[in-house]
Parts: C-alpha cells; structure tokens; sequence
C-alpha cells in the first residue's frame, strides 16, 4: 500500500457527502469521521442532527465547534429517576448554557428538543430571537417557564412547524400567550398543550387552527370544553392525532354523541387520546388512553385490538391501601396472547406470577419494552411464594430485541445473572428492591454488552462491583444508584482511577462534616455517574459533590 | 411497646418500618375490622422523621425521606415510580373529585362516575343511562328506568342506589354496579 493515496479525491466533497447521507446512525458517521481527514472535514460539514444524551457530557462550545452546520438538536438533563422526585430539585440540567452558545455557533437551527431540563423563559426569548428558520420547539418533563415565554415563541417564530409541550411545569402568567402568533402565521403541524393547566382562549385557538391548513396532530388541555371542540373539528377535518384535556364526559353526556360524529368527519383521524370514555371503535387507535380499566377490560381488548403495538397501564389509586381492582397478571397475559404487534408494555400491578412471565415472554418474543412495576416491593410469586427470577429470565432469554427493562418484585441474584448473560441488546435497566449483594450488580456490569443507562435503587449493591468494572462505566451512559450500600471511599477510587467519569455524590442531608472531611467508610446517599469529555460542571448544588 | 405518636388517619395501619435491604416492608392498610372499628385503635400522632439525629450512620438501614401521601400514611419517596405530573393530572382538576367505578353486567370495561358533578339520583342514572350502551328491550330504546343500580356498602352487601338520601349516599358509595 503506497502512502499518501488520498481517498477523498476520487470524488468531489459533494459526493461523499450525499453517500454519508446515507449512513443511518450517528455512529457509523463517527466512523467514517475516522478514516481520513477530508472524510472527517466533510462529515462534520454536512452533519445536521446532533442527540446529546447527558447534557453535561460535552461543553455545548465544544459540540457546536464540532459539527457548525447543525440544524436540529436534542438534548436531555436531570437522570431519570427525577420524574420520580428523587433528585434534588436544584441539581442542575439547566438550558441556559446550552441556548447560549446553540445562538451564537447554529444561528440556523430549526430544531430543538429538550428533555428533563430547566427551561427558563430568557431562554425561550433567546430562541424565539436568535433562530431565524426555527421550525420544532419540542419540552419533555421540562420546568422553569411560563406562558409569557410561550407567548415571545409564538409572536416571532414565523415559520414554526410544531410545538409540543409533553408533561412540562409550566407556570401561567400570561393568560393570552397564544394570541401572539401573528394572523400571518399558517405554519403549524402540531400542537401539544396538554400539559397546560391554564385556561386557553378558545377562539384564538379556533382562528389559529383554521389558519393552518397543515395542523396533523393537536392535543389540548383541560380548559377547551366539549361544545367548543366540535368546532374545532369542524376547522380541521385533516387531523390525524386529536388529544382531548382531561375534560369529563359526564358533564354533559347529551353532546358526545355530536362529539362523535365531528370526529367522524376527520377522515384522516389515527390516533386519539385523553379521557373517553367509550372511545369510537372504528378508528385504528395506536395510542389511546382507557380510564379505570381492569383485567376484563384488558382480554376485550386483546380480542379487538389486534394492531396494539404500546400498552401502558397505569395504577388509579398509587398510594391508596390495596383496593378489590381486578387487574392482575391475568390482563397482561391476555394482551401478550392476543396483540401480536405488542413490543412495548408498561404494567403496574400488584401481583405476578413466574408461571404468567413464561407465558408472555413465549407470546412476545418481539418485546423491544418491558416495564413491570408490582406496587408492593419485594412482592414475591403470589402462587408458588417464589422470588421471579425465573419469569423475568424468560422474559430476557426470550425478547432478544429488548432494549429497556425495568423490574420489580422478589428478586434475588439469579435474575441479574441471567440479565447479563442474555439481553444483548439492553441499553436501559431500571432496579428496585432487588438482590441479594454485590454479584447481582457484578452480573450486569460484566454482561450487558450495549448497556447504555442503569439506575438502580434500594438494592444491597456495594463498593467492589463498581471498582471491578470501572472501565464499563466509560461505555455507558450514566449510572444512578440512590439507597444502596456504596461507600465515599470507593467513590474517591473511582474518581482517581477514571477521569472520565463524573462521579456525583449527593446529599441532601447537610449536616456533620463536609463531605470532603468524611471518612472512607461513609455510605453514600445518592450516586450519579456519568461519562463526559467536559470535566467536572461547575453549576453543582451545595447537596452535590464531584469528586476528582 | 412504647407509645409511639404519628399523624395519620385513624385506620391506616402502616406499622412505621425503615427498610433495611431484604427486609420485608410494611405491609399495605387493610380495611378495618369491625372490632378496630368499635375498638380502641391507637391514633399515631408522630412522623418519625430521620434518624439522623442519632448520629447512627454506619448501619445499612436505607433512610427514605419521608413523604405524605392523599390519605396522610406514609409513603416511599419516588415509588410506586408514577411521574409527579401524572399524579397530578389524576386529581381531575383542583377540586376534590369523589370518583366512583361503575360497571354494568355484560360490559367489559367499566366507567367511572365523579359523584361531586351530580346532584341527585336522577341525575347520575341520566349520566349512567348515557355512558353505558343501550339495551334494546323488545325493540325499544330503555331509558334510565330500566336499570337497576346496586352499591356495595361497608358490609359487602349489595344494596339498590336510591334508598338512602343522595348527600348522605354520596360520602358513603365506593363501589356501583348497573345491571
């Protein structure tokens, strides 16, 4: 092989960047990045889209640096666990710094998607100001805005194609926000509001709406009643994906059979959600959302919907006493038997049985999904008294596609034995109340080739897994543990042995020594570990220490 | 045992239990027995908060902060793992709703009737009359008379709705069947 053959002249730039279209994941562009340093020059010239999945992974000066023709952004901050009040609320994943310099390097975004992040309103101003084409604001499980930021992305983002606000706190100060989207602006494709708990105007609505005539997918809140959204219908006969707040149907049954008939007349209409209580069953729902359903309720629909590809069940009374609802293990086995094109399912429960788990796993080899949460921890086998080791194991030997699982009930170290060995794909493992010591967490962190986020909660896992597979920490994304049995010490060893990792401990206690002064031995509260290229952040909270 | 004071409803019988690894939790209220009822239940009075304050931090006892949930016992924080918005968004709107499931013989899914938006029988069995599917009836439409609407009271015995004066009726029904 002589020296000096230069790939990239056998073509002109334009070229191998049309072919690196064609590369369909991030990581095989970074591959190709590699090869030679025009491919390297003009892979980073055409890459548009960036998905930054720990915000404090990289500086966002460095990422913008890295790729400076970026058009569409998304990033994530706090850990998962946060939807879930376990992180202090003041731990960081703030937007600002990332706006910032997303405004000074990608002056042509036009689209940005944030989860988990505080999100203030400057921020919203600064993108509603800085980005001239900006098509696609998208906020999940964000906070720290109102509407009166809603209000400046409405009047000066022009050409905006969606807005969707999913499950966001957002607090309401400016009752009128949506009139500021100009009587020029037609642009909108969807619009999610349904995480809004203010009043909307509903015929400021009802005249955006009719203006745009491209509007797929509208999901609206509380305050639009059922009168008012039979117009709204009549306006945008087009829709494919309706959402409805969380409006009673009682209130005035004798309209919901006008109600129906207006959604009759969207033809295109596929998907439907919100609170129904007897949804119109000639339309294919992929997604929709049953109030107060039960084990029969799930067999009737295993028998009718057989194109169900997501179930998510959700517990009506969480932390009531353990009320006579009849949703067992039995629903969820149904489905599996009857929903061949099922690959996600989140089931909350309060009894399970290894012999159900078998029967499912055999039903859904497809499952890429699988989120089991029985209410009560350490729940065991209801029948055989048995710790379900053998019905999850199924569960992994089984779904070779599943990416995401999440277990819960009596679990002792066989179930992460079999965890590590068989699921081979897994990129996310959620654990809680689960183990008997050190080998279950030993078992995931040695196996799990693709593991990408654990987070793992009240569980006897200690020190030396993590020290034995401190280099697998660098191949994931982020590890949290919170209630377990790590000590500060191990914490310190790791963050000498990797400089990585961030290794956050946090406690929020606040009281005897500060935590560099503890000894080795002392147990650490909540663990949040990350890799990243940008060093220790410098927003900490006082309950959170990095250690280096 | 020593007296021990905790702020709960009187009924919850949560016995108060850090959860060290393995072991098991407390077990959930169960409904109260006639004799707790006409009994001497102990009313709890304290939340043991943290026990920091001894300054006991060597053990592997597991230190939940505590939170209290609807109904005043006590909970683990962040489980069950239900998202905070969501919990929200159950609470239909910022009034107090008195929900109650409804299900009627031969349907599969059940409904769910908030009781606070009625004002008297007529008007629930109008609501109910409207949820439920039509029974055709020799040919005719059945209107809210047709149905026969039972509630289950403290006892497990099945009572007809429309016996005891509707506000009275409203604090009490917890569970409704429509035949």
């Amino acid at each position: 092989m002589v020296g000096g053959f230069r790939w990239a002249a056998m073509f002109p730039d334009e070229v191998w960047e049309h072919v690196f279209s064609f590369l369909p994941a991030d990581a095989d562009r970074n591959a190709a990045a590699l090869v030679c340093r025009a491919w390297y020059r003009i892979e980073q010239r055409s890459r548009w889209r960036v998905f930054v999945g720990n915000c404090y992974a990289v500086e966002p000066a460095a990422a913008v640096r890295r790729f400076p023709e970026v058009r569409a952004a998304a990033i994530k901050g706090k850990p998962h666990f946060a939807d879930f009040n376990l992180v202090p609320s003041d731990w960081g994943g703030g937007a600002e710094a990332w706006v910032e310099a997303m405004a000074e390097g990608w002056p042509h975004l036009e689209e940005l998607r944030l989860k988990r992040m505080v999100v203030s309103d400057d921020c919203l101003e600064l993108i509603a100001r800085c980005f001239k084409n900006f098509k696609v604001l998208s906020l999940v499980s964000c906070e720290g805005f109102s509407t009166a930021g809603l209000a400046a992305i409405a009047a000066n983002c022009r050409n905006l194609r969606e807005l969707n606000l999913h499950e966001n706190e957002v607090e309401d100060n400016c009752l009128h926000w949506m009139s500021h989207f100009p009587e020029s602006f037609t642009s909108l494709v969807t619009l999610n509001i349904a995480c809004l708990e203010g009043e909307v105007n509903v015929y400021v609505l009802e005249r955006l709406i009719g203006r745009c005539p491209n509007l797929k997918t509208l999901r609206l809140n509380h305050s639009v009643p059922i009168q008012r959204l039979v117009g709204l219908l009549h306006r945008a006969p087009q829709l494919v994906d309706l959402g409805t707040g969380k409006f009673a149907a009682q209130h005035h049954p004798e309209l919901f059979s006008t109600l129906e008939s207006a959604i009759a007349g969207c033809k295109n209409l596929k998907s439907l959600s919100g609170f129904w209580e007897a949804g119109p069953t000639y339309l294919p729902a992929i997604y929709s959302v049953m109030d107060l359903i039960e084990d029969d309720g799930l067999i009737a629909v295993a028998a009718s919907c057989k194109l169900l590809q997501e179930l998510r069940v959700f517990p009506s009374d969480p932390y009531g006493a353990a009320q006579p609802i009849s949703l067992t293990e039995h629903g969820l086995v149904a489905i599996s038997a009857g929903c061949p094109m099922l690959h996600s399912v989140l089931y909350f429960c309060r009894q399970m049985t290894n012999s159900a788990l078998l029967t499912v796993a055999k039903n859904c080899p497809n499952f890429t999904c699988f989120r089991l949460c029985i209410m009560e921890p350490h729940t065991p086998d209801y029948i055989t008294r048995q710790p379900l080791d053998a019905g999850f194991s199924a569960i992994v030997e089984s779904c070779k596609h599943l990416r995401r699982l999440s277990l819960s009930g009596l679990l002792t170290d066989l179930v992460f034995k079999s965890i590590g060995a068989s699921a081979n794909c897994l990129e996310m493992l959620s654990v809680a109340f689960a183990g008997d010591g050190d080998a279950g967490l030993h078992y995931i962190l040695s196996g799990c080739k693709n593991l990408r986020k654990l987070e793992i909660r009240d569980c006897p896992f200690g020190d030396q897994p993590l020290l034995d597979n401190a280099a697998k920490l660098e191949t994931m994304r982020s590890l949290w543990m919170s209630s377990c049995s790590v000590t500060l010490g191990a914490c310190r060893q790791l963050a000498r042995k990797m400089p990585l990792l961030n290794v956050e401990v946090i406690n929020e206690r606040k009281r005897g020594l500060p935590l560099e002064l503890q000894p080795d031995n002392c147990p650490v509260e909540k663990l949040y570990i990350y890799r990243t290229v940008a060093g220790p952040r410098s927003d900490t909270p006082s309950c959170v220490w990095i250690l280096r | 045992m020593e007296l021990e004071l905790g702020l709960a409803l009187p009924g919850s019988d949560r016995t108060p239990e850090l959860g060290v690894h393995g072991e098991k939790r407390a077990s959930l209220c169960r409904k109260r027995g006639v004799d707790e009822m006409l009994g001497k239940a102990t009313l709890p009075l304290f939340i043991r908060k943290d026990n920091d304050e001894d300054g006991d931090d060597d053990s592997r006892q597991s230190k939940h902060l505590q939170e209290l949930n609807f109904s005043g016992s006590r909970v683990l924080v962040g489980w069950p793992p239900v998202k905070m918005w969501r919990r929200k968004s159950d609470d239909c709107g910022r009034r107090r709703a008195n929900c109650v499931k409804v299900n009627m013989e031969g349907v599969a899914i059940g409904r769910k009737v908030d009781l606070c938006l009625h004002d008297s029988y007529q008007a629930l069995f109008l609501t109910l009359g409207q949820m439920f599917p039509k029974k055709q009836h020799d040919g005719e439409e059945s209107d809210a008379a047709y149905y026969k609407v039972t509630y289950e009271d403290e006892d497990g015995d099945w009572m007809l709705v429309g016996d005891v004066p509707w506000e009275l009726s409203v604090l009490k029904h917890k569970h409704k069947k429509a035949k």
